[in-house]
C-alpha cells in the first residue's frame, strides 16, 4: 500500500470512527449499526492478524472509555474480531460481495457475543434475546453498511491482499 | 485503576468523539422535538387567532344588537356572505331575500354607516353592491348641514380605489378634515343620518364650480358579517336619531354599543346564551 492509498484508508477509518459517534446516536435504531466494527474489518482484511489484534484492542478501549461498566469487555471483543477476521481474510475477502457481507455479519455477531459474555451485565433470557435476536439484526443492519462501504473505497483502496 | 484508566482515555482521545456523541443526541432529540413544538406553537397560534376573532365578532354582534335597538322597527337582519372572488369585490350576498320583506334600492347599513344598497332580491338572498362599486352613489351632506354633495366610489388606480369622494360640494363650502359625513335624505333611496364617512382632504377638482373631497368611509368592508337591511318604511319614517352622532364616528359608535349593552343587560337570559 502506497502513501496516497495509505492516507485515503486512514481517512476512511477515521470517517468511520467520527461516523461511530455522529451519526449513530442520530439513527438511534434499537439495532445499531456499528461504525467501529466495520472499521476495525477494514484493518483487518489489509493487515497481519498481530497488527489487526493491536487495532482491535486500541478501538475497544476507546469505546470502552464510554461505558465504565463494562471497560475491557469491548477491547476484548475487538481484539478478538480483529485477530479472527485477518486471519480468515483468505477464506472470505475474495471478489465476493455476499462473503463480504457475511464476513462483517460474523465479526460483529461475534463481537456482540464476546462482549456480552465478558461483560457479565445481562444474564439469562435478557442475554439470549439480546444474542439471537437484537444482535443478530444489529449485525445485519451492520454487514449491509459494511458492503455500502467496501463498495464505496474499492476504487480507491482496491481489493484486500489475500 | 479500571476506572482511573477510563477516564484517562475519555479525557484525551475520546474527548472529542464524545463531544461528538454529545452533539449528534442533542441534534436527534432536537429533531425529534422540533415537530412536536411546531405542533404545540400552531395550536397556540390558531387558539389565539381564533380567540381574536371570536372577541371581535362578539363585539360586531353586540354593536348590531345595539343598532337593531336603536333602529326599533323596520328592517331586516341579515348575514353579509363575501364572495372575495374576481368580480365580487364590491357587491356581498345578503341571506335575506323577499320572502323577508327585502325590496331593490333598499340601505344596507352597519353599526359603524353605510355599507350600501340592495340591487337585486331573489327569494331567499339578495344582492346588494357596496360602497367601492363603482355605481355607489348616495346624496350626502357635512353633519352640521354646511355642505352637500354626491358620495361616489373614489375611482382612484392602487389602495385609494377604497376611499370615497364627496363631489359637488359648492365653493362656499369648505370642509376641514376629519368632519363627518351622513347621508342626507334626499333623493329617498337613504335617510337622512347614516354615517358614511370622514374627510381626508380637498381634491383637485375638474369641476370649477364646486369642491371635491377625499373621504375615509366609515365601514370597513372586510369586517362585514352582519348587517341590517331597511325596508322602505323605516326609510320614510328617517333614522335620525339611530346613530347619536357627536362631533366624531366613536361617539356614535359608543352610543350603539351602549344600547346594545343597555339590551343584553334587560335580557340577562341574552346574555347568558351569549358564547
Amino acid at each position: 500500500m502506497n502513501a496516497v492509498k495509505s492516507a485515503w484508508f486512514a481517512l476512511v477509518v477515521v470517517l468511520l470512527v467520527v461516523l461511530h459517534y455522529s451519526l449513530r446516536p442520530v439513527l438511534a435504531w434499537r439495532a445499531p449499526i456499528d461504525f467501529l466494527v466495520i472499521a476495525l474489518l477494514l484493518v483487518a482484511v489489509r493487515a497481519r492478524p498481530g497488527v489487526a489484534a493491536l487495532a482491535g484492542f486500541m478501538l475497544g478501549i476507546m469505546a470502552d472509555s464510554l461505558t465504565p461498566g463494562a471497560f475491557g469487555a469491548g477491547a476484548l471483543a475487538m481484539t478478538a474480531v480483529g485477530f479472527g477476521a485477518s486471519w480468515l481474510k483468505a477464506a472470505f475477502f475474495a471478489d465476493n460481495i455476499a462473503l463480504n457481507g457475511i464476513f462483517v455479519l460474523l465479526g460483529k455477531w461475534a463481537f456482540d457475543i464476546i462482549f456480552l459474555v465478558a461483560e457479565r451485565r445481562v444474564l439469562g433470557t435478557d442475554l439470549l434475546v439480546q444474542a439471537v435476536l437484537w444482535s443478530p439484526l444489529s449485525a445485519a443492519a451492520t454487514a449491509i453498511m459494511g458492503l455500502v462501504v467496501l463498495l464505496a473505497v474499492r476504487p480507491v483502496l482496491g481489493a484486500p491482499r489475500s | 485503576m479500571r476506572g482511573n484508566a477510563a477516564a484517562s482515555i475519555r479525557g484525551t482521545i475520546v474527548a472529542p468523539l464524545a463531544g461528538l456523541q454529545k452533539r449528534s443526541e442533542l441534534s436527534r432529540r432536537a429533531f425529534l422535538a422540533h415537530d412536536e413544538a411546531v405542533r404545540v406553537a400552531d395550536s397556540v397560534t390558531l387558539r389565539s387567532q381564533r380567540l381574536d376573532g371570536v372577541t371581535q365578532e362578539n363585539e360586531r354582534l353586540r354593536r348590531l344588537l345595539g343598532l337593531g335597538a336603536a333602529v326599533k322597527w323596520g328592517f331586516v337582519p341579515a348575514e353579509a356572505l363575501q364572495g372575495r372572488g374576481l368580480g365580487d369585490e364590491f357587491t356581498v350576498t345578503l341571506t335575506a331575500g323577499r320572502r323577508a320583506g327585502v325590496e331593490p334600492l333598499s340601505p344596507v347599513v352597519a353599526p359603524e354607516g353605510l355599507v350600501g344598497m340592495v340591487e337585486r332580491v331573489d327569494d331567499g338572498l339578495s344582492l346588494a353592491i357596496t360602497w367601492p362599486h363603482p355605481d355607489f352613489r348616495v346624496s350626502a351632506m357635512a353633519l352640521d348641514g354646511s355642505a352637500f354633495g354626491i358620495v361616489t366610489a373614489h375611482l382612484a388606480p392602487g389602495a385609494a380605489r377604497y376611499f370615497l369622494e364627496l363631489r359637488s360640494v359648492p365653493l362656499r363650502s369648505t370642509l376641514k378634515p376629519g368632519a363627518l359625513v351622513v347621508s342626507s335624505g334626499l333623493g329617498g333611496v337613504y335617510p337622512r343620518g347614516i354615517p358614511i364617512g370622514s374627510v381626508v382632504a380637498e381634491l383637485k377638482s375638474t369641476e370649477g364650480w364646486a369642491r371635491s373631497y377625499l373621504v375615509r368611509p366609515a365601514v370597513r368592508l372586510p369586517d362585514i358579517a352582519s348587517v341590517l337591511i331597511l325596508r322602505p318604511e323605516r326609510v320614510r319614517a328617517g333614522v335620525e336619531n339611530v346613530w347619536q352622532l357627536g362631533s366624531a364616528t366613536d361617539s356614535a359608535t359608543k352610543g350603539v354599543v351602549a344600547a346594545g349593552d343597555s339590551v343584553r343587560a334587560a335580557r340577562p337570559d341574552t346574555a347568558r346564551r351569549l358564547p
